[in-house]
């Protein structure tokens, strides 16, 4: 869907973006991941075509990006506002035509998001008067009311309740389902580890991480792993010898067992099991992989020591 | 295209829609009305109420005056002596307003005082000197000669010596209509300047509510700076032509109405050679309004143009409304600078540096309107319409610089 390579851009000399190359898949979740300054929305921007790259091209479906694009982009920007004085309808109609749809398709299309989000009621009131979340879901309206194939989104959920964070993330799976693309920039890793099926780690300009989500969990996945067993801990920590070390241990009911084990040196999870089938029950075992989360402190955190 | 209509649109209804618009249609040329009418009214000695008291203790007027009495102005006599104290504090007296003290000698020494309580306009004072004066000759006429009043006044009549300019020996250049003119010019500043603020606000608002990264991805940068600048362009127009409808019907019930006796001509009186009010004159007769009026919107036009890019590059590149009024400053300069070149230009119209200054994008909206309403000569004009191309020529630079600047402020938070 969105081919970048080898984009570069400065601002005063200040490397913003060095040479990155990503691809976002088609009717997939992109999670544009990093820290703040890592050069996430000076990327977004560029797929707006607000910024144009000092080198490097992007390309929208094999095509180089161009005005003509921007009819299928939607965009909710992190830092979002809007006309207070206009009515919601109204201000929505506005956006709308201004991503070219007519004054009747764009009505249409109004009307419908509005009954769906529930807030027809509130259609012919100024933005001024409306709560919050309500603002928010009208900016999240705004974005996608042109049914755009590519939808970026710039934290999405900052500034939602939690009843509403669900309501936007199931829309958002609904979009994918629907076969929308989506590139979502957030701090929130529990969503992204939810619904992302891909990810991009920025840091300071430069690619840190670039592959699907699950690919990515798996290549830092630590070794870790959850056993729950029956019988004896006393067994079971003989049986672990030298090749695992526990680091957690738990006795969930009477005699059943939950642990978090490290594997060391060469061992692997099968010579786990070999170990633990002649003295305890293995009910449940688990190859942990580290959350997005983790995976996002460990490599900046690395990335910052090899800075230093 | 389209989007930019759209934007356009947006701007000029958002405005129309705000109450402050329409209380400005409205309540703006009513004060301005209303001020124009007190100058009018105040510089019009026929329209104020006045007693004047003559105290002639030798009778030597006889209790007659020369001239028809004005309608305000009524004359009273007394045949006696009046110690200004007692004028000035006995209740008898505080009906009247003015004091005039003819005594005994006053056909010898031609000397009299007046006393006022307010202070009198100049056509008051004219009128009152007239009153008397025309009342003495006529004495002095039948005392001293047998000449007719008429003949005596020839006698008496002084040379008039008339300065004039060569370049101008008709002496159509006049001052007070190069003052109209110079008023008309730094009205299109007052308003660029008012709805230039207005753009400058809108931008920075735009820019602190970050709605303009929802705009700038659907649109062009420059052609939001435009749209903004068309937009907010156009509610300014028609809001001058809203003044200009309601001045020109309040001006017309002025002078059917009010000062309906300054036109008519059976109203001046045979003592009155001209009118009393000159500056009646000049907003009513001697200014030709609606030829001032076309000029006035092609010069407005190209003046917002101009100074509307400005105002949005200023506004684009300050983060917030106090940084931004920071950056005001040397823009109401500008604005200032132009009114004063005016005001240099009315009284050296012809010098290098008017000269210079008429084609100054800055000033050039105030000199065209002082040489305009003073009457332009055919080479006047070529020179107003040259300044006018420059203007335009300038405004549609600016506007594509302004663009880039706005572009590269627009989204510096």
């Amino acid at each position: 869907m969105i081919k970048v390579a080898q984009i570069s851009k400065s601002y005063q000399r200040k490397l913003v973006l060095d040479n990155i190359s990503l691809e976002v898949p088609k009717g997939q979740i992109f999670g544009l991941l990093g820290p703040n300054g890592a050069g996430k929305t000076t990327l977004i921007r560029m797929l707006n075509q607000m910024l144009s790259p000092d080198a490097g091209q992007i390309y929208f479906e094999d095509q180089l990006l161009n005005e003509k694009h921007l009819q299928q982009i939607g965009y909710l920007p992190e830092e979002r506002g809007l006309y207070k004085t206009m009515e919601v309808r109204a201000h929505l109609l506005f956006l709308a035509q201004l991503r070219g749809l007519s004054k009747q398709e764009a009505s249409r299309h109004v009307d419908h998001w509005l009954v769906h989000f529930e807030i027809q009621d509130w259609k012919n009131k100024r933005i001024a008067a409306l709560s919050k979340g309500m603002a928010q879901k009208v900016q999240f309206i705004a974005a996608l009311v042109h049914q755009p194939k590519l939808l970026i989104l710039d934290e999405p959920l900052s500034g939602f309740d939690p009843l509403n964070v669900e309501l936007i993330m199931n829309e958002i799976k609904a979009l994918k389902e629907k076969g929308t693309t989506i590139i979502l920039s957030t701090h929130n890793m529990k969503s992204v580890d939810e619904i992302c099926d891909h990810a991009a780690l920025l840091h300071q300009g430069q690619l840190l991480a670039l592959d699907s989500v699950i690919k990515l969990r798996q290549a830092h996945a630590k070794g870790r792993i959850f056993v729950r067993f029956k019988g004896n801990m006393l067994s079971f920590a003989n049986a672990l010898w030298t090749d695992f070390t526990l680091l957690e241990q738990k006795e969930s009911t009477e005699g059943v067992f939950e642990c978090i084990l490290q594997l060391r040196g060469t061992s692997t999870v099968n010579d786990l099991m070999r170990s633990l089938q002649a003295q305890v029950a293995v009910e449940h075992l688990e190859l942990l992989l580290p959350s997005m989360q983790e995976i996002f402190i460990d490599l900046i955190t690395q990335k910052d020591k090899q800075h230093d | 295209m389209t989007k930019f209509l759209l934007l356009t649109k947006r701007e000029l209804t958002e405005r129309l829609s705000q109450k402050g618009f329409w209380y400005m249609l409205v309540l703006g040329p009513l004060v301005l009305l209303l001020s124009l009418f007190a100058i009018l009214k105040a510089a019009d000695q026929g329209k104020q109420e006045l007693k004047v008291l003559i105290a002639d203790p030798g009778q030597i007027m006889g209790h007659r005056l020369m001239a028809q009495e004005e309608k305000n102005v009524h004359y009273y006599f007394l045949d006696d002596y009046l110690e200004i104290k007692e004028f000035d504090k006995a209740k008898a007296y505080q009906e009247f307003d003015v004091l005039v003290e003819l005594n005994e000698k006053v056909l010898n020494n031609k000397k009299c005082f007046v006393f006022y309580r307010d202070q009198l306009s100049p056509d008051i004072r004219i009128q009152l000197k007239f009153q008397v004066e025309k009342r003495m000759e006529e004495l002095i006429a039948a005392q001293h000669s047998s000449l007719t009043e008429a003949a005596f006044r020839q006698i008496k009549q002084g040379f008039i010596f008339d300065f004039r300019d060569i370049k101008d020996p008709k002496n159509e250049a006049k001052e007070a209509n190069a003052w109209a003119g110079f008023v008309i010019g730094s009205f299109i500043l007052f308003f660029v300047g008012l709805y230039g603020m207005t753009i400058f606000r809108a931008t920075v608002r735009e820019k602190s509510n970050r709605i303009v990264e929802v705009l700038l991805a659907s649109i062009r940068p420059e052609q939001l700076m435009l749209s903004k600048i068309v937009g907010i362009g156009m509610v300014a127009l028609l809001q001058l032509l809203g003044w200009a409808l309601i001045l020109t019907l309040g001006l017309l019930f002025l002078q059917q109405t009010v000062f309906l006796d300054i036109f008519d001509p059976s109203n001046w009186g045979q003592a009155t050679p001209q009118r009393l009010n000159p500056l009646s004159s000049l907003v009513f007769e001697q200014l030709n309004l609606s030829f001032l009026f076309i000029h006035f919107l092609l010069f407005f036009i190209a003046s917002f143009l101009f100074y509307g890019a400005l105002f949005a590059v200023l506004g684009a590149r300050s983060g917030a409304d106090a940084d931004g009024q920071q950056f005001l400053l040397p823009l109401i300069f500008l604005v200032a600078f132009g009114i004063f070149a005016g005001i240099y230009a009315v009284y050296y119209p012809n010098t290098t540096l008017s000269a210079v200054l008429s084609y100054l994008p800055f000033s050039s909206p105030v000199l065209a309107f002082i040489t305009l309403a003073k009457g332009a000569s055919i080479v006047d004009y070529t020179t107003i319409l040259l300044s006018l191309l420059v203007l335009l020529a300038c405004a549609l630079i600016l506007l594509k610089l302004a663009g880039r600047w706005y572009k590269q402020s627009i989204l510096k938070f």
